[in-house]
């Protein structure tokens, strides 16, 4: 806009951005440092306090400021310093995991995976050429069972159960990471059966669209009804009640490592899917119908109508959303917390089965005041949602020139 | 296109929709007969009762509204939410229309910027913000948390808006500045009627932020009674042995009917002001 022009726009830019910039100044920015410091302390319920006397900690802890030294509460113990060695809360977290044994087990993970990245590869250059030899299934098809083939060959199971030793962001994070493996592409499979038959000539749609949305706006208190799932599990819970009516004696469902696994996916995916059935909706509604007629006189059948027609043209809709919910999905906190938090333990001092990312953070600081080993753990999720962020906003701007 | 449907198929998609509404609505459902149940627990063992209502007071009701500090914290909720949501409307939109209606250099950074840093998980800054709001003396009070809760929201809602803003065309606004407004007079006159539905989406995401948030609200303001919000202080009392779980359910009831409905009657704008290539959550 060319309203204002050298100085005066300026000046009117700054004014407009200040409040913004001020906020994310001291909530964001500020807390990021503080972290990043405090991981490099062995700062813990022992070691509360700081000590202004070391450079860093007098210009960032607030306890040391000048202005605030009334206000602010002390702990009783010992000040924290800087760890020793520096790097000792990453060493208990992942230490482990740069040790040959270790090494050589990612190596296997790797190489049991790069037939499937070798496939999508080949899948799509196959898609370039007019007149492929092979159909890009029967890509994915040999890609799948060279990595089956793999998987068994090169013993992955026990390379991963060495992995998981290594320390517990191993294992916090492959959790996670199979938590959302199984959450995303269920939820989409669930939005986009629901959205195909909201969007047919079915009679009372309105209705089923009505009661389909409800677990939307309850997943804005996701806590409490997290709560209300929970007590469907129970050992007397609804669940079991009904199992017991037709003769089943029902398992004690959050006590079950898997069963509870289970239970907070079936839960999340509760909260989750009707964004993904109205994305898919909005986006089926802008098909052409002639599309499908076309392909009818050709004589397409359903399935081919649905990977030929349907999955190519609400790609660009669905794909930035399916990454955005993965992020979000690796960082789920209040369902698993208010279902099982966190639990059923697997022993003394190790992470519980449903103990996401999220989760294990919200313990180590709140509960066990670690918060030098949380503190470095949440550098690490940073890391990794970093990149994950930035991944997606390529997805984003690639998917976005379909539409202009 | 109208061509005739297999009854076979039909039936197979009733049935699909059927369990999916069953799934979808039971869990609200469960809590509402719960609330309506008097009772140690949740649950009855009576079968039937936990389908349809076979017995129902309003006992649980009465009490959470004139014997417990409920009103309170509903009260403290829809003051902390409200507020929350016209602070960050007004700080969000001011960085919106600096960031969508000017070129300038560092304004592709900042937006960048902006999304880099909110992928640090506020859960694992509540410490640090914990600490500055002690320094600053707002710890334990409303206004400590209404500034986290509108920071927490501030990138969805500047990047959610200025995508918005963004397709409403300047040229509108630069007819009005021949008129003789200035280009802040120009926007708010004509740009911002047409954003309606952003700034709606904008504005419900920004109140729920508030209203059904958990961690920060437990972790912010724990005490005292009187002081504390809503989800928070359910989420308490149905963790505390003592009380009878109808309690809670008639407090869960009050709290989440309202916000599912105002979901359903916000549904067309969802699909509207959700800005393309903005942040979708």
């Amino acid at each position: 806009m060319s309203g204002w022009l050298g100085k005066r726009k300026w000046i009117t830019i700054t004014l407009f951005l200040l409040p913004t910039i001020i906020a994310i100044l001291i909530f964001n920015i500020y807390p990021i440092l503080l972290n990043s410091y405090v991981s490099f302390t062995n700062r813990n319920k022992f070691h509360p306090n700081p000590d202004c006397d070391i450079f860093l900690t007098n210009l960032l802890d607030p306890l040391c400021w000048k202005a605030f030294e009334q206000n602010a509460p002390r702990g009783i113990g010992q000040p924290y310093t800087l760890a020793e060695p520096l790097f000792s809360n990453y060493d208990t977290l992942m230490g482990k995991l740069f040790q040959p044994e270790a090494l050589i087990a990612v190596l296997l993970l790797l190489i049991t995976f790069l037939p499937l990245f070798g496939a999508n590869y080949l899948g799509k250059r196959q898609d370039r050429k007019i007149n492929s030899q092979i159909s890009k299934g029967m890509v994915w098809v040999i890609g799948f069972l060279v990595t089956i083939a793999l998987f068994f060959l090169l013993n992955v199971p026990e390379a991963i159960s060495k992995l998981m030793q290594t320390g517990d962001f191993i294992v916090v994070v492959f959790r996670t990471i199979l938590f959302v493996a199984l959450r995303v592409p269920l939820t989409f499979v669930i939005g986009l059966a629901l959205a195909l038959i909201l969007n047919s000539d079915i009679r009372g749609k309105t209705f089923f669209r009505v009661v389909l949305f409800i677990p939307w706006g309850a997943s804005s208190v996701a806590i409490l009804m997290a709560l209300v799932w929970q007590f469907l599990f129970r050992q007397q819970g609804t669940i079991n009640q009904l199992l017991d009516l037709i003769g089943i004696n029902g398992p004690i469902w959050l006590n079950n490592p898997i069963l509870a696994f289970g239970v907070v996916v079936l839960a999340d995916i509760w909260f989750s899917y009707p964004f993904f059935m109205v994305s898919i909706l909005g986006a089926l509604q802008s098909i052409p119908g002639e599309l499908y007629e076309a392909a009818e006189v050709d004589g397409a059948n359903w399935w081919t109508q649905l990977s030929k027609i349907t999955l190519p043209l609400i790609r660009p809709a669905v794909l930035p959303a399916a990454v955005l919910t993965s992020i979000t999905a690796f960082q789920m906190f209040g369902t698993a917390f208010a279902i099982t938090a966190g639990g059923p333990i697997q022993g003394a001092g190790k992470p519980g089965a449903t103990e996401f990312v999220m989760v294990y953070a919200f313990k180590q600081i709140f509960q066990s005041q670690n918060f030098g080993r949380a503190t470095a753990f949440a550098v690490l999720v940073f890391i990794m949602l970093f990149i994950a962020t930035l991944y997606s906003l390529r997805v984003t701007r690639i998917t976005k020139g379909a539409y202009e | 296109m109208k061509r005739k449907t297999k009854p076979i198929i039909r039936i197979l998609q009733y049935t699909i929709l059927v369990i999916a509404a069953i799934y979808a609505f039971y869990p609200v459902w469960f809590a509402i007969l719960a609330s309506g149940r008097l009772g140690e627990r949740l649950y009855t063992l009576n079968i039937l009762g936990m389908f349809i209502p076979t017995e129902w007071t309003f006992e649980n009701y009465r009490v959470m509204l004139f014997e417990r500090p409920f009103l309170t914290w509903l009260t403290n909720s829809l003051k902390v939410a409200s507020i929350t949501t016209i602070a960050s409307l007004l700080v969000a939109t001011s960085a919106a229309f600096a960031l969508s209606r000017f070129r300038f250099k560092g304004r592709q950074f900042f937006l960048v910027l902006l999304l880099a840093i909110s992928t640090f998980p506020g859960l694992l800054s509540l410490v640090a913000i914990a600490q500055v709001l002690t320094a600053l003396g707002l710890y334990g009070t409303h206004v400590g948390l209404i500034l986290a809760y509108t920071t927490g929201t501030l990138v969805f809602s500047t990047w959610n808006l200025k995508g918005y803003f963004d397709t409403i065309p300047i040229d509108l606004e630069e007819s009005a500045m021949l008129d003789g407004c200035g280009p802040l007079q120009a926007f708010i006159l004509i740009a911002l009627p047409l954003a309606r539905p952003a700034l709606a989406v904008t504005a419900i995401l920004g109140f729920m932020a508030g209203w059904g948030d958990f961690v920060f609200a437990s972790v912010l303001v724990p005490a005292p009674d009187s002081m504390k919000l809503a989800v928070p202080a359910l989420y308490a009392l149905a963790n505390s042995m003592s009380v009878p779980w109808g309690y809670f359910a008639a407090g869960a009831v009050i709290v989440i009917i309202p916000t599912i409905l105002v979901y359903l009657s916000m549904n067309r704008y969802f699909e509207g002001g959700l800005t393309l290539g903005g942040v979708k959550g």
